[in-house]
C-alpha cells in the first residue's frame, strides 16, 4: 500500500532509468519528464497533430505508456498511469457511484496521486483511435479536415461561424415573414410586422451567400427552390418509398427537389404563378409527366391566364419534344377552354385556325408521321370546323406530293373529305357506306388516288384509299377493274409472260372477281400471290382462297334452301 | 444448353438455327432489376409501374414454373422474400379510394388525403383525384399476380389481399366518357369541374376491360361486393366505330390505323365476354366475331403489316444497277424496291450469295412505316386474340396467316442485342419496352425452339398463362371475401354474345363470315 505522505514527490532515480514523468513538488511548474521526446515535438502542423499534442499534454502518463510501454515506466509512473486510467474510466459516473465502486479510500488515494504528480486532472478523451477523420469530419472533397493546416482550419472555422451567423439572421427573417402573415403586432413599436422589400432583397443576398458557403464547406448543393425566398412558406414533401422498390430511376437531385415541392403545393391545391413556374421547371427536366401537365392546365385556368400566350410557349416545348404525348393533350385542353371565347367571332376563329395549322405544318415538317400531331389535327378540324377550309386540303396534298407513301396524310385526307358534316351522315363508321356521299365526290377522290398510284404502284396507301372511297360511296369494286388491270399483265399465261406491277392490284383484282362471282379468276389471283408475287403472305393468300370456296359453298347451300322453300 | 455455352455472337460458320440466348436476356434483366435505371428513363417517371411490369413480366417469362425446374435451373432472379417486399411496394401505390398511382413519387403521405374518412373507408369527394391512373392500375394488378409465390398455392391465392376491389371498380366506372371511351385519370380543372383526363386512346379502352375482367367477377346484383358495371355496350360501340377506311383500327374513328390500337381494340372486345375462368380453353370471342364491321378486312390489314426486311445496302459501286431510290436511304428499315419483280430479283440474288433462301420478316405498325420489335407483338397478339395466329384447330395443313418462322428469325437474329434484351430496330440498344415485347411474342408463338425457355403467354391479359391462373384464383378469393359466395357462370355466354354483337352492328344482315373460315 502506498504511503500516506507525498510518495510521488520523492521519485527514486532508478538505475535502469525508467521513463518517468512524475516530478517533485519542488519543481511544480514543470510537468516534463526525463524522457519525453515525443511529447515535445516541433510545433504541430495539422489539426490532428495539434489535438494529439494537446491530448498528450493533458494525459502525460498515458502518453508515456504509449511511447515506452507500461513495463518501461518507473513504479511511480505506473501507479500514476493506473490512477489516471481509473479516474477516466469512472469519470462519467456520479461521484457517489464512483466512490462506491472504488471505495472511499481508493478514491482518495487516486486523487492524491494524480494531484501529487501534478498531472492535469481533466485530461482529454482520446477519440481518434482507428478512424481519426471521425473527429473532424470530411470536407466537400471527402478529405479529412483533421489533415488541414492550422491556418486553413482557422479559415474554415471562420466560414462556419459566418454561415451560422447568416443562418441566425435568416431564421429571424423567416419568423418575421410568418409574423407578417399572421398579423402579429410588434410589442415594442406597437405596429404590425411588415417585411419590407429591402429585407427581402437582403435575404436573397443572404441565401446566395449561405448556399455558396454550404457548397464550399460541405459540398452541399442547395436546391434552387429551397434557397428561394419565393418558396419560403412551403414545406416540401420528400419522396419516400418502402423497401422492394422496382424500376427506380437515377434522376438528378434538382428533379427530386422540384417534385417534393410539387407534392407540397398539389396537396394544398395551390394555384399561383409560382406553381406555374414550378411546372415549367419540371417540364424542362421531364416533359412526359401527365400529372404535371394537368396541374399546369389547372393553374392556367384558375389564374385566368392568356391561352394564346400559353400556346406560344407550348410550341417551343413541342418542337423540343417531338415524341411527347402529354403536350398534345395539354394543347387539346387549352383549345377546349379557349374555343368558347372565340366561337362567335368568325374572324378570330379563322385567325386561330390558321395559326394552329401553321404550327402543325411546321412540326410535321420535322416529323411527318407523328401520330400525336395527326391525332390532334383531326380533332382540331372537327372542333374549329375547318372542313371547308381549302388550305387544309391543300396542305395535305402538299405532304402527299412530298412523300406519296405518307399514310398519315392519306388517312387525314379521308377523314377530311368523308366526315364533313355538311354532307356526311353523322355517326357513320369509316368502313360503312354513306348514302349521302355524292358520285361526284367519289369520282374526284378515286381519280386522285389513281393519279398517285401511278407514281409508285407498290405503295399501298392510295390502293387502300381508293378501295375505302368506293366502299364509302357504295360503289362496286368492279367499277375500277380497268384501272386495276393495268397493273396485272397476262396473269397465269406463263412465268415469262406474266407481269405484276403491284401486288395490291392483284389483291384488289381478286376481290373484284369474287364480287362478280368469278371465283376461278379470283382464285388464280390469290394463288399467284401465294406462289410467286407475295410469298411472305403465302399463308394469308391461301386462307383467302379457302374462304372463297367456303363462302361459295354457303351461297350455294343458301340458294338451294331458298329454292327448296320456293319449290315447297 | 450446349449452344448457350459458347459465344453466341461469333459469326456462324454454317447456317445456324436462330435461338434465344436466355442467359444473356436474364443478365440484361438482372441488371434492370438490381440497379437504378439510367437517366434516359426519366420520361417514364410518371409511370414507373409500367417499367416494373416490363421487368417482372420478362423475368417471369424466362423463369420456368416450379414444376419444370431441375437441378440445373439457376436460382430465380426474384427470391420469394423479394416478391413479398415488391408486392408491398406495389400496394403502396394504391389510392385510398381505389385505383393505383403510376409512381411512388405521387403517393402522398396518408394524412394529406384529408377528405378521406378512415372509419367508413369512403370519401365522397376524393382529393388528388388525378393521381390514380388507369394504366398504372392494370400494371399494379398484373404485377401483384406476377409476384405471386408460385411455391405456395395459398399465398398465391391471396395476392390481391389489400386491393380495394369495389373502390377501384367504382373509380373505373367514373373514367368512362359519354361516348363509351375511357380516359386515364380524373382531374379537377378550375372552371370545368371534375373531368376525365387523357386522350381518346384505344389503350385506355383495352385497359378498362382488363381491369374489369381481373377484378369484377360475377357477384350478383344487390349482394355485398357488387359494383355497378360500366357501360360495356357503349364501350364496344366506341371501339367498333374506330375501324378505319383501310380496315385497321385507330385510337378513335378519325385517326390513322395503328397496330397497337388494333391490338387494344381486338383484345378489349375479347375481354368483354371472356369467361371468368378460361385457362384451359382457348377463348374465341363470339362478341368480337359477330360485332366487328369488317372482319376479313381487319385480317387483311393485320396480314399487311409484315414485310421482307432487307439489309441496308453497301454504297453502290455501279450506280446503274442500283435500284433503291435515294430517299429510301433515310429510312434504313424500309428499303423495299419499287416493284414486286425487283424484290423477287433481289431476293433470288441474295439467296444465291448466301446459299440459302431464308428471309427475314419484320413488322411495322402502320402502312409504309419501319420495322419495330414491338409490332411483331401487337400484330401477333391481335391475330392470336382473333384465333388466327395458330390455326391448330382448323386445317392443320394450312400455313399460318403470317410467316412465323421468318418473323421469329428476324427477331432473334436482328433484334437480339449482344448484352441481352431486344432493341427497337436492328442494331439499336435494348430497352425495357422492346425487351419485354420481344419475349412476349415468343411466349405467344410457342415455337419448339423456345420450349422450356419462355413461358406460354396469354394474348388477352399480357401475362404468362400461369399468371392468368393466379389472377383467377385471387379474384375468386377476393370476391368471396367481399360477397360471401361465388357464382361464376361458365356456360351459356357464347350465343348471347353473338346476338349482342349483331345488335351492335346496328342490325341488318348477318355477316357472311360467321360460321365460315374458322372465324
Amino acid at each position: 500500500m502506498p504511503p500516506k505522505n507525498k510518495v510521488a514527490t520523492k521519485p527514486k532515480a532508478t538505475e535502469s532509468a525508467p521513463a518517468t514523468i512524475t516530478t517533485t513538488t519542488t519543481n511544480p511548474t514543470t510537468t516534463t519528464s526525463t524522457s519525453q521526446p515525443a511529447s515535445q515535438p516541433s510545433e504541430p502542423t495539422t489539426v490532428l497533430e495539434r489535438s494529439q499534442h494537446r491530448y498528450e499534454q493533458t494525459r502525460p502518463f498515458e502518453a508515456a505508456r504509449r511511447q515506452h510501454g507500461l513495463s518501461k515506466l518507473s513504479k511511480e509512473d505506473q501507479k500514476g498511469w493506473i490512477c489516471d486510467q481509473l479516474l477516466h474510466l469512472t469519470d462519467r459516473l456520479p461521484a457517489a457511484s464512483r466512490s462506491r465502486l472504488l471505495g472511499p479510500k481508493a478514491s482518495k488515494e487516486i486523487w492524491w496521486t494524480i494531484n501529487g504528480t501534478n498531472s492535469i486532472v481533466r485530461g482529454l478523451k482520446y477519440k481518434h483511435k482507428s478512424e481519426p477523420h471521425t473527429t473532424w469530419g470530411t470536407d466537400r472533397d471527402g478529405h479529412d479536415v483533421g489533415s488541414y493546416s492550422i491556418e486553413r482550419f482557422d479559415e474554415r472555422t471562420k466560414k462556419r461561424i459566418a454561415l451560422t451567423a447568416l443562418q441566425v439572421s435568416s431564421r429571424v427573417f423567416r419568423e418575421n415573414v410568418e409574423r407578417e402573415k399572421r398579423g402579429y403586432v410588434d410589442a415594442r413599436s406597437g405596429q404590425e410586422v411588415i417585411v419590407t422589400e429591402r429585407e427581402i432583397d437582403e435575404e436573397k443576398v443572404r441565401r446566395s451567400k449561405m448556399a455558396a458557403l454550404k457548397k464550399e464547406l460541405y459540398g452541399e448543393i442547395t436546391g434552387k427552390l429551397a434557397s428561394s425566398v419565393e418558396w419560403e412558406d412551403v414545406v416540401p414533401i420528400p419522396h419516400e418509398e418502402p423497401e422492394g422498390a422496382l424500376a427506380a430511376i437515377a434522376y438528378p437531385a434538382e428533379y427530386a427537389e422540384a417534385m417534393s415541392y410539387l407534392r407540397a403545393v398539389m396537396s394544398k391545391k395551390e394555384y399561383s404563378p409560382r406553381c406555374l413556374r414550378l411546372t415549367e421547371h419540371i417540364i424542362a427536366m421531364n416533359a412526359a409527366h401527365y400529372t404535371v401537365w394537368l396541374y399546369r392546365a389547372a393553374n392556367i385556368f384558375a389564374l385566368g391566364l392568356s391561352i394564346p400566350e400559353e400556346i406560344e410557349w407550348l410550341n417551343e416545348v413541342a418542337l423540343a419534344n417531338l415524341k411527347n404525348y402529354q403536350i398534345w393533350h395539354h394543347r387539346h385542353l387549352l383549345v377546349e377552354h379557349y374555343y368558347p371565347t372565340i366561337a362567335s367571332d368568325p374572324t378570330a376563329l379563322a385567325q386561330f385556325a390558321k395559326q394552329e395549322r401553321d404550327f402543325l405544318i411546321a412540326i410535321l415538317s420535322e416529323d411527318t408521321k407523328n401520330y400525336h400531331v395527326w391525332s390532334y389535327r383531326s380533332w382540331l378540324v372537327g372542333k374549329l370546323g375547318m372542313w371547308e377550309d381549302e388550305e387544309e386540303l391543300k396542305s395535305i396534298e402538299t405532304l402527299i406530293d412530298e412523300d406519296v407513301r405518307n399514310n398519315s396524310a392519306w388517312s387525314h385526307r379521308f377523314f377530311l373529305v368523308f366526315s364533313n358534316p355538311k354532307y356526311a351522315t353523322p355517326g357513320k363508321g369509316a368502313t360503312e357506306r354513306d348514302e349521302k356521299v355524292t358520285q361526284e365526290l367519289v369520282d374526284r377522290e378515286v381519280k386522285y388516288a389513281q393519279e398517285k398510284t401511278y407514281l409508285a404502284p407498290q405503295n399501298q396507301s392510295p390502293w387502300n384509299y381508293m378501295r375505302g372511297v368506293l366502299v364509302k360511296g357504295g360503289q362496286q369494286l368492279a367499277s375500277v377493274q380497268g384501272f386495276v388491270e393495268e397493273f396485272v399483265v397476262k396473269l397465269g399465261e406463263g412465268e415469262e409472260e406474266e407481269e405484276v406491277r403491284s401486288t395490291h392490284a392483284l389483291d384488289l383484282l381478286a376481290e373484284i372477281y369474287a364480287e362478280k362471282g368469278e371465283n376461278e379468276k379470283a382464285d388464280l389471283c390469290l394463288r399467284r400471290l401465294a406462289e410467286k408475287w407475295d410469298r411472305i403472305r403465302g399463308g394469308y393468300w391461301e386462307w383467302r382462297r379457302k374462304c372463297l370456296t367456303k363462302s361459295a359453298k354457303v351461297v350455294e347451300e343458301e340458294t338451294e334452301k331458298v329454292e327448296a322453300v320456293a319449290v315447297a | 444448353m450446349s449452344i448457350l455455352d459458347g459465344d453466341g455472337c461469333d459469326q456462324p460458320t454454317k447456317l445456324e438455327e436462330p435461338y434465344l440466348d436466355v442467359h444473356r436476356h436474364l443478365r440484361y434483366w438482372k441488371m434492370c432489376i438490381r440497379a437504378p435505371l439510367p437517366h434516359v428513363y426519366l420520361s417514364n417517371e410518371s409511370n414507373r409501374l409500367a417499367l416494373a411490369y416490363f421487368i417482372v413480366n420478362s423475368i417471369t417469362l424466362l423463369t420456368p414454373p416450379p414444376s419444370e425446374r431441375t437441378a440445373e435451373t439457376p436460382e430465380p432472379l426474384i427470391s420469394r422474400e423479394d416478391k413479398t417486399l415488391m408486392r408491398k411496394w406495389v400496394l403502396h401505390h394504391q389510392h385510398p379510394t381505389g385505383g393505383f398511382c403510376g409512381t411512388s413519387s405521387l403517393v402522398f403521405p396518408l394524412n394529406s388525403y384529408d377528405t378521406y374518412n378512415f372509419d367508413t373507408k369512403t370519401s365522397d369527394e376524393p382529393d388528388h383525384a388525378g393521381l390514380a391512373n388507369i394504366t398504372s392500375t392494370l400494371f399494379a394488378l398484373q404485377l401483384l399476380a406476377l409476384l405471386a409465390d408460385e411455391e405456395d398455392e395459398t399465398a398465391a391465392e391471396n395476392v390481391f389481399e389489400g386491393v380495394n376491389r369495389t373502390g377501384t371498380l367504382r373509380w373505373l366506372k367514373s373514367l368512362q366518357r359519354e361516348d363509351g371511351s375511357f380516359g386515364e385519370a380524373l382531374s379537377d380543372l378550375p372552371g370545368h369541374g371534375r373531368f376525365i383526363a387523357g386522350g381518346y386512346d384505344m389503350r385506355y379502352c383495352y385497359i378498362a376491360t382488363a381491369i374489369r375482367w381481373i377484378l369484377r367477377g360475377d357477384v350478383e346484383e344487390g349482394s355485398p361486393g357488387w359494383v355497378e358495371d360500366f357501360d360495356t355496350e357503349a364501350l364496344a360501340r366506341y371501339i367498333l366505330n374506330s375501324q378505319t377506311y383501310d380496315r385497321g383500327f385507330a385510337g378513335n374513328s378519325q385517326d390513322e390505323a395503328h397496330a397497337g390500337y388494333a391490338y387494344c381494340a381486338i383484345a378489349a372486345l375479347t375481354l368483354l365476354d371472356r369467361p371468368l375462368t378460361s385457362t384451359s380453353t382457348p377463348s374465341r370471342s363470339s362478341l368480337l366475331h359477330s360485332s366487328i364491321r369488317d372482319l376479313p378486312g381487319l385480317i387483311h390489314w393485320l396480314a399487311s403489316r409484315p414485310f421482307v426486311y432487307l439489309e441496308p445496302p453497301s454504297p453502290p459501286s455501279d450506280s446503274d444497277t442500283y435500284i433503291y431510290q435515294e430517299d429510301d436511304l433515310d429510312d434504313p428499315n424500309f428499303l423495299l424496291p419499287p416493284t414486286p419483280a425487283d424484290l423477287l430479283c433481289l431476293l433470288s440474288q441474295t439467296a444465291e450469295q448466301k446459299g440459302h433462301d431464308k428471309i427475314h420478316v419484320a413488322f411495322n405498325g402502320r402502312t409504309n412505316k419501319v420495322a419495330d420489335t414491338c409490332y411483331f407483338w401487337w400484330v401477333g397478339g391481335a391475330l392470336a386474340n382473333l384465333g388466327q395466329l395458330h390455326n391448330d384447330d382448323s386445317d392443320s395443313a394450312a400455313a399460318p396467316l403470317v410467316d412465323r418462322e421468318a418473323a421469329r428469325r428476324f427477331l432473334l437474329e436482328k433484334m437480339q442485342h449482344r448484352i441481352g434484351g431486344f432493341g427497337k430496330s436492328p442494331g439499336s440498344p435494348p430497352d425495357l419496352y422492346h425487351g419485354f415485347f420481344g419475349l412476349a411474342i415468343l411466349g405467344l408463338l410457342d415455337h419448339k425452339g423456345e420450349k422450356g425457355k419462355v413461358r406460354r403467354f396469354d394474348a388477352g391479359l399480357a401475362v404468362p398463362k400461369e399468371t392468368v391462373g393466379v389472377i383467377e384464383r385471387a379474384r375468386r378469393k377476393l370476391v368471396e371475401g367481399e360477397s360471401g359466395k361465388v357464382d361464376e357462370k361458365q356456360t351459356g355466354r357464347g350465343k348471347e354474345a353473338v346476338e349482342l354483337g349483331l345488335e351492335l352492328r346496328g342490325g341488318g344482315e348477318r355477316p357472311k363470315w360467321l360460321g365460315t373460315c374458322g372465324y
